[in-house]
């Protein structure tokens, strides 16, 4: 009976355990990262969390870390998006559509609606959670509401430039439940509303912001200065070069700028340039750190601590890392099979860089007889020219990491054959000795063989030389920059020179020329709209700026013409606009094996079109305002459809 | 009677044995309803004796012999004789447990011999359904049991889920992988993941898969209405697993111990020589491009084999290596008891290796006890313990998938690449691109380790009280305490691979990682579960009810961090905060609360009528709507107990002799459809999550001002108006024994259909630009439905006793309605509509044929390839226009499949037992259709990625001398290869080419045992010593065999770690 008194009163205490906690207590289990809005916004460093988000949901169609595909969650890695326009080649089999396709589709480059759309409704609820907070000090709230601003205008404007006119919409909007949308829907707004709104957001926000170089990945006064000077240069010559295209315009003016508009923004444009310049947002300055000039042009992009360096994205081992250098170092240099060599830039980039007298000229691989030419060394082909070649692009022969880049496509025989193998750095005999030597580059060129070069170049821009960076598992950390000090210049010197003052923009070009190892200044009458868009090709290239500069230029549909790019098409016409560049090209270094000739050992070069190229970048009068989807239109009747598609 | 009865054997008499049999079984069956005379009665009684026996002729101790209709009744001796007085046209009704009820007229009562069958259905058997247990006569709902002696056989894996191929009615299996530790996925007539219940406490499938089989005493699947009591969470149906527990009685010590010897079921086959490489390749590339470089010198120079780059290596010998990799398991367990205490105490150590080497292993240890103490009159407590350590262990490998890498090998590397340099082991061989897939460094000593352990353990603790002064009246308290603990190292190391370079005779570091990985993994999930229970049961007179209140308390807690490092050497596993670069934190909790209510009621053994619900609150959703009730009904009519029905047979049970009609129908919930929840945990919250997004997916930080900042989201609007969904199932079934319990069966038709299927409501389209969208509501709604039924005989011929029983189940799923669908036009509805259609279609081309010529190609209308038919070669699959346009494109795609990696829509078993004196044989077969495989990438087209040529591309189309362009076609079954092409519109599409629905039927367990004979036992002093030899999938029919990949293979490059053939031998002692 003990027992059974004993084992009723466990049972007992059991049930009265059960009844101690109610049903609804037990029910309710709270989540571990939550926080309530007021818990946010009283906290400055809650706050910056959100804002942390914010940041990251930038857009950005080139970038190191990747770009995210509209309608899905696939990003896009950050090399294949430097990858098109005839600029670089492609080398990983699945990539290799880029350069087979004949042109994009009309929905190329277009972003997210929906997740365009809901990051503009969290950034309107931050900053009305911002503004009408009572937690946060004066100080942080203002802030906070610049940046919240900055970063609404730098979206506003990534959609412009590959939208146009959108539905500018800046306070949240929220649905009554009572049947009726139509409160809801915005029309687009017009292509220069959307600049507009850009540059008076610049203006109020600018001085809420630290004017501190050293606020790089953060919103500062240059920040918002070089994303008004930019976004206005690109209304101006939208206005002024849309001109020539007036098919791609909307009645409405949701695509198109009146010409009339241009001087007005190119004005706008020089100011906020002019703004930076003199030092009014910090002393920004070109990188110059001395010693080589391509090694200094590299490490521009290493070194986050430099002067030139206005906006970035930056990266940290622990926080976020990317891929790029993973997916790109040359394959000797790689840290896993598999993993290297994805992105060749193309001999039609390659050749653009001038020799150090100011002229264009192709690579001399031919006489004047039509006789290769014969070099001791493979560098010295690329001898005598812009800096910012050898800073750009890995050469054959290059240094990274201290090692040098195994580049060469093989043995030219006497009788002129060629003499390699389908297996990078490949041994075999040949003809007439018995010992097998190596016939071709460990890191290609291979024609088809991924992961190697196939144009007979590799990237050096952001590639980083730290230890482990190429890792999968560690990544690097080099920074993406959004805006720096170079860019200001030549949006100066366009500015200038569209505004009819080619001396002032001469000036600014010779900046970033002389850093460049240019040395003999260019005159105001050597300024021309084809020499504008020459430099920024050189200087900005893989920076994300070739795309929409065309577009604005209205030069798309000239470059990217569909015509297949012969070989005397790509020696001829450099440094001309509307040269046309449909078809990367590759230039593969040979070794001449024939041991009766004096030049026996010697290198010569040959002008190839890898074998995977087999379509020609053909850019149409649609392409010049992305798509807008069916699913936009069928929920929003005021939106109205792009021109030409 | 007596006179049809004689004129039958008369008539019958004079037919071989054989036919006898069969025309019996089909008069009886046929002249059932002809054949009756009436009763008549007569007063005087006669002694009747008799003796009743087994199968093996041995008489049965103990069993109850009743005149029928009467309480008059008597029990059978040891040697299993009776005498018993009854009226001289008596029939008597022998009933024991384990054996089918059996009636017998008394004739003239001299020396009755009745022979009574085991029961295979068990009619008397105890059933455990929800929350109890019920005699299985008594069940009205559909429920499929499966025992441990159906169980214990099956040697073919290393998990519970493994085992249940074809022995349920119902239960879909598909088993994909079958890498060392892997289950089968198993649905409930493929209405989804189901719930599992184990003693008692709801589980995930991972601890149902990791009992020790051997101690699993039956599992039974609610498949109807009568999963409703387990309310919210049971809409697809509920698995409930009972464990092994002592019997009172003698205290046994049973050994069952099996070493297996493991083999690649199926797997792809390559070509091995360097010269069929070489002359395929060069053929493809003939076919791509038009030349090659593999010249007519470079293949004579490979057939002739002299020259070393030659050589051959065959890469699938090489991976393959370890075949007869061994899966072993030894259980030793004791039970035994008393009228105070019984017990069952088991331990089970299991060890299964992968046939892709000695590394790669999976090794469980179990331990279970299951101990019940009679404190006093009417109270008894529990405790039942079952625990395990569960061990994965292979190289740190690359990739996701440690053992991909293996397997791509065998596709990926060419007899011309060689795992060392210069054959010499020292050095790892540099394959360039091929390097990771180079299995010579898949191993412990060059890439690294990879251990997790799971350490789990679940103890209920139970208390039944009968209270006295009421009759019937009991209490039941029930607490249980699961603790899972994970513990994942893994290290991949940094590597060199070697090129030899033959000038200077010397190996050179050109390749190999320089990336260190290592992470760990630590999970603990801890679940509570308490349970107080009161159960009333009672009989008057006729009238039996019976009623059950249960209130349930869930709570699952579950923790995980996992972090990243790069050590700075091989040879340094642990790590420090410097070298980390990745931690990651999870903390969360569920609650669920349950009351249970039912009643049963059933009129003398004939009426059978039960009644359920269960009031469930959810934390998933909004406080005031986290509460819903689940009401479930059944009903049961034993036809075969209505006098009226008795007479109708004039009480000859040897032609039916059970006949049960059931119905049932429930409403259940789904808060968590396919395994994910029916709305993201706290979506009723507004506010911001830190540094994870609303389905909890880690959110990138950002780095600002050289900080990592964690990012938070706004949670968006509040979700108040979802809730879960609602799932109805119809089941209507009849369970049967005729010919004297010999002949048994069950079969059900049931149709499930589930409201609430989460959906947008469309009267009102919300401007992109909001950038917020309605919440889904509960709107939409599909259905499931099928049949099922299964057949066993149990008969005996001479000496041998035997069983055939097999099972079919059909289920399919169509989609009944969204609300208000919208389409653009007629083809998006054709295409996109899922109104009233079948779920699961894949869609694709018409393939009518291959080209057989180029003239035909030149002058065919429809292009084909979307390029004017220029890339066409003769063999290239041809498509049907459907619509006529004269081009194939998406509006020439028709449903042609089942859609990818479903489980199938038929499922069959079939077995067959027998035994002769000592000796034992089982067949076991199951088989599946209505499911598809898609062949794609190495089962597509040639050299994918730069890879060895798949065998079954030597059957191509080719030029009859490659190396020439105008030479003739030879016909074969594919498509001319191609080097590593994969955008030919051979290849880019959905075919019926490529699609295969496949049909198969496999053995599983074919076993052969001999026991030791009693007189031999009697002196070794062992109760039972039994041995067998076993095999596990010996070969299967079906339609796959021509890809060589297995019938139950879901990925579509065909490169899936297959089942394995197992071959077994096994010893089972008992002292």
């Amino acid at each position: 009976m003990k027992k059974i008194v004993s084992i009723l009163t466990i049972t007992t205490l059991t049930v009265g355990w059960w009844g101690c906690k109610k049903d609804s207590d037990f029910l309710d289990v709270q989540p571990t990262t939550f926080l309530t809005t007021d818990q946010v916004f009283s906290d400055p460093n809650l706050a910056l969390t959100v804002l942390s988000d914010l940041y990251n949901r930038q857009e950005d169609l080139t970038s190191l870390d990747g770009y995210l595909q509209p309608y899905s969650n696939n990003t896009e890695p950050g090399w294949r998006t430097m990858a098109d326009f005839s600029e670089s080649f492609p080398s990983e089999n699945g990539s290799s559509y880029i350069v087979s396709r004949t042109g994009w589709g009309y929905d190329a480059w277009r972003l997210d609606w929906t997740r365009a759309y809901t990051y503009i409704r969290e950034l309107n609820l931050f900053l009305a959670r911002d503004s009408a907070s009572t937690g946060l000090s004066v100080a942080d709230r203002t802030r906070f509401y610049a940046e919240g601003r900055f970063l609404r205008a730098i979206f506003y404007f990534e959609m412009a430039r590959r939208m146009g006119g959108v539905p500018l919409i800046t306070r949240t909007l929220d649905y009554d439940y009572k049947g009726n949308v139509t409160s809801l829907q915005f029309p687009r707004a017009k292509e220069s509303d959307m600049y507009d709104f850009i540059i008076s957001e610049a203006e109020a926000i600018k001085n809420d912001l630290p004017s501190d170089i050293n606020e790089k990945s953060r919103a500062s006064k240059g920040a918002a200065l070089a994303m008004e000077c930019r976004a206005a240069l690109y209304a101006a010559s939208i206005a002024k070069y849309g001109a020539g295209t007036p098919s791609v315009a909307l009645p409405g003016g949701e695509v198109g700028i009146d010409a009339a508009k241009a001087t007005g923004y190119y004005n706008a444009a020089l100011t906020a340039a002019k703004e930076i310049i003199s030092g009014a947002a910090g002393p920004y300055a070109l990188y110059n750190n001395g010693g080589d000039l391509s090694d200094n042009f590299a490490n521009l992009f290493l070194d986050k601590a430099s002067a030139e360096t206005i906006f970035m994205e930056d990266f940290k081992t622990g926080g976020k890392t990317h891929a790029f250098t993973t997916n790109d170092q040359p394959y000797s240099f790689s840290d896993e099979g598999g993993d290297a060599g994805r992105l060749n830039p193309s001999l039609n980039l390659a050749e653009a860089y001038e020799k150090l007298d100011n002229t264009y000229a192709p690579f001399a691989t031919v006489d004047g007889g039509g006789n290769p030419i014969y070099y001791t060394n493979l560098q010295d082909i690329f001898a005598g020219r812009d800096a910012r070649l050898a800073g750009t692009i890995l050469l054959p022969d290059g240094t990274f990491k201290g090692k040098t880049v195994d580049i060469w496509a093989g043995y030219v025989l006497a009788d002129g054959s060629i003499f390699t193998s389908d297996e990078a750095g490949h041994h075999k005999t040949l003809p007439g000795t018995s010992t097998p030597v190596q016939v071709v580059g460990t890191d290609g060129p291979v024609n088809g063989l991924e992961l190697r070069s196939q144009s007979g170049f590799y990237i050096r821009k952001y590639l980083d030389p730290t230890t482990g960076s190429g890792r999968r598992g560690q990544g690097s950390t080099v920074a993406f920059i959004r805006y720096r000090f170079a860019e200001v210049l030549l949006n100066a010197a366009e500015a200038a020179f569209e505004l009819g003052d080619p001396a002032t923009a001469a000036g600014y070009m010779n900046q970033v020329r002389a850093r460049a190892g240019l040395t003999t200044p260019l005159v105001a009458a050597d300024i021309t709209f084809d020499r504008i868009v020459h430099e920024r090709r050189v200087e900005l290239a893989f920076e994300g700026h070739i795309l929409f500069d065309m577009k604005r230029w209205r030069l798309a549909h000239k470059v990217w013409d569909g015509a297949p790019t012969g070989l005397a098409d790509l020696v001829s016409n450099i440094g001309v606009a509307t040269k046309h560049s449909t078809q990367p090209w590759g230039l593969w270094p040979y070794k001449l094996y024939n041991p009766a000739s004096p030049d026996n050992g010697k290198w010569l070069f040959k002008e190839t079109l890898p074998a995977l190229v087999t379509g020609t970048n053909r850019f149409l009068f649609g392409n010049y305002y992305s798509l807008i989807g069916n699913d936009v239109i069928a929920a929003n009747p005021k939106i109205i459809r792009q021109p030409n598609q | 009677m007596k006179f049809y009865t004689r004129h039958f054997r008369h008539e019958t008499g004079t037919l071989p044995p054989g036919l006898i049999r069969k025309g019996r079984f089909l008069f009886s069956c046929c002249m059932l309803f002809f054949f009756i005379t009436p009763a008549f009665s007569q007063t005087a009684k006669i002694t009747v004796t008799g003796t009743v026996r087994d199968s093996t002729a041995k008489g049965i101790p103990q069993v109850t012999v009743t005149e029928n209709g009467t309480k008059n009744a008597t029990f059978t001796d040891g040697e299993g004789r009776f005498t018993l007085k009854t009226g001289p046209n008596a029939v008597l009704l022998f009933t024991s447990i384990g054996f089918i009820d059996t009636r017998q007229a008394v004739g003239d009562g001299k020396d009755l011999s009745i022979v009574l069958s085991h029961s295979n259905s068990d009619l008397g058997d105890v059933i455990v359904v929800g929350y109890g247990t019920r005699k299985k006569e008594s069940i009205t709902a559909a429920i499929a049991t499966v025992t441990s002696k159906d169980i214990d056989r099956v040697h073919g894996g290393s998990t519970v889920s493994t085992t249940l191929a074809g022995k349920l009615p119902g239960v879909t299996f598909r088993q994909a992988e079958g890498r060392p530790g892997a289950s089968a996925s198993i649905q409930i007539r493929n209405m989804g993941t189901p719930l599992y219940v184990i003693d008692g406490i709801q589980q995930d499938e991972g601890q149902f898969n990791n009992l020790a089989p051997n101690d699993v005493e039956s599992i039974t699947v609610l498949k109807d209405a009568s999963a409703a009591i387990y309310g919210v969470r049971a809409a697809n149906g509920v698995v409930v697993v009972t464990t092994k527990k002592g019997t009172t009685g003698k205290n046994t010590i049973n050994l069952d111990a099996y070493k297996g010897w493991q083999s690649f079921f199926r797997f792809p086959k390559v070509v091995t020589k360097t010269y069929d490489y070489l002359y395929y390749k060069a053929d493809a590339e003939m076919n791509t491009g038009g030349s090659t470089s593999t010249t007519q010198a470079v293949l004579d120079a490979a057939k002739a084999g002299t020259d070393p780059q030659y050589r051959s290596f065959d890469w699938r010998k090489y991976v393959l290596g370890n075949n007869g990799a061994p899966l072993n398991s030894v259980n030793v367990n004791i039970s035994g008891g008393n009228d105070k205490v019984n017990y069952y105490v088991s331990g089970t150590e299991l060890y299964q290796n992968s046939v892709l080497g000695k590394e790669y292993n999976f090794n469980r240890t179990n331990i279970q006890s299951n101990v019940t103490a009679k404190l006093s009159t009417g109270l008894k407590v529990g405790f039942d313990i079952n625990g395990r350590v569960e061990t994965r262990k292979n190289p740190g490998v690359p990739g996701g998938d440690d053992y991909f890498l293996a397997r791509l090998a065998v596709l990926r590397n060419t007899p011309m690449e060689r795992p060392f340099a210069n054959d010499n082991p020292q050095y790892l061989n540099d394959l360039g691109p091929h390097l990771e897939s180079n299995y010579a460094f898949l191993n412990e000593k060059l890439s690294g380790h990879f251990r997790s352990d799971w350490r789990v353990i679940q103890t209920n603790f139970h208390i039944d009280y009968d209270i006295p002064g009421i009759k019937g009246l009991s209490v039941r308290g029930l607490g249980s305490y699961y603790m899972a603990d994970e513990l994942e190292n893994n290290q991949e190391y940094t590597y060199k691979a070697y090129t030899y370079i033959d000038s200077s005779k010397t190996y050179k570091a050109t390749g190999g990682s320089t990336n260190p990985w290592r992470d760990r993994e630590q999970i603990k999930q801890i679940n509570t579960d308490v349970q107080l229970q009161a159960n009333y049961t009672n009989t008057f007179g006729h009238h039996t009810v019976g009623a059950t209140v249960v209130a349930e308390r869930i709570q699952n807690h579950y923790t995980r961090n996992w972090l990243h490092a790069s050590p700075q050497s091989n040879y340094l596993p642990l790590i420090t905060f410097a070298i980390m670069d990745q931690y990651q934190d999870a903390d969360n909790t569920q609650a669920r609360i349950g009351y249970i209510g039912r009643v049963t009621y059933s009129y003398s053994n004939k009426y059978f009528l039960e009644a359920s619900a269960r009031r469930d609150a959810s934390y998933l959703f909004a406080p005031g709507k986290q509460v819903g009730y689940f009401p479930g009904f059944s009903a049961g009519w034993k036809v075969t107990e209505e006098p009226w029905f008795k007479a109708l047979l004039h009480d000859n049970v040897n032609i039916l002799s059970d006949w049960k009609l059931r119905g049932s129908y429930g409403i259940l919930g789904d808060d968590n459809p396919n395994n994910t929840p029916i709305v993201p945990p706290f979506a009723y919250l507004q506010g911001y999550n830190y540094g994870t997004d609303n389905n909890g997916n880690l959110l990138t930080p950002s780095i600002l001002d050289g900080n990592t900042v964690t990012a938070s989201r706004d949670r968006g609007a509040a979700v108040t108006n979802i809730s879960w969904l609602k799932s109805r199932i119809t089941d209507l079934g009849t369970d049967f024994s005729f010919l004297n319990g010999k002949l048994t069966g069950t079969f059900d038709w049931f149709y499930r259909k589930r409201t609430g299927l989460p959906g947008l409501k469309n009267d009102v389209v919300l401007p992109l630009e909001t950038g917020y969208n309605l919440s889904q509501v509960n709107i939409n709604s599909d259905a499931q439905y099928g049949e099922e039924g299964s057949l066993a005989y149990n008969g005996r011929i001479r000496n041998v006793g035997f069983t055939i029983s097999g099972n079919l189940s059909f289920t399919r799923n169509k989609f009944l309605s969204s609300y208000n669908p919208l389409f653009f036009n007629s083809y998006d509805q054709y295409r996109n509509s899922s109104e009233g259609r079948y779920t699961n279609i894949g869609w694709g081309y018409i393939c009518i044929g291959q080209f057989k010529s180029q003239e035909q190609i030149n002058s065919y209308k429809v292009d084909i390839d979307g390029q004017g038919n220029k890339t066409l070669l003769p063999g290239d699959l041809i498509y049907k226009d459907v619509n006529g346009d004269n081009k194939i494109d998406d509006l020439d795609q028709r449903p042609i499949g089942y859609g990818y990696g479903t489980q199938p829509n038929i499922n069959f078993g079939f077995s067959i037992a027998a035994n002769y004196k000592g000796f034992d044989f089982h067949a076991d077969f199951s088989g599946a259709s209505g499911y598809t495989w898609y062949q794609n990438w190495e089962q597509r087209w040639a050299f994918q990625n730069n890879g060895n040529l798949n065998a079954i591309f030597t059957d191509r189309w080719h030029r009859q001398n490659i190396y020439d362009l105008n030479s003739p076609w030879v016909a074969g079954k594919y498509p001319p290869n191609r080097y590593n092409i994969s955008n030919h519109s051979d290849y880019t599409t959905n075919s019926t080419f490529w699609l295969h629905n496949v049909t198969m039927f496999r053995a599983r367990t074919i076993e052969f045992g001999y026991s030791v004979p009693q007189t031999v036992l009697k002196r070794m002093k062992v109760q039972r010593v039994r041995i067998y030899a076993n095999a596990y999938n010996l070969f299967s029919l079906d339609n796959l065999h021509q890809y060589g990949v297995d019938p139950e293979t879901i990925d579509d490059n065909g490169l899936q770690f297959p089942q394995n053939r197992v071959i077994n031998v096994g010893l089972n002692l008992s002292f």
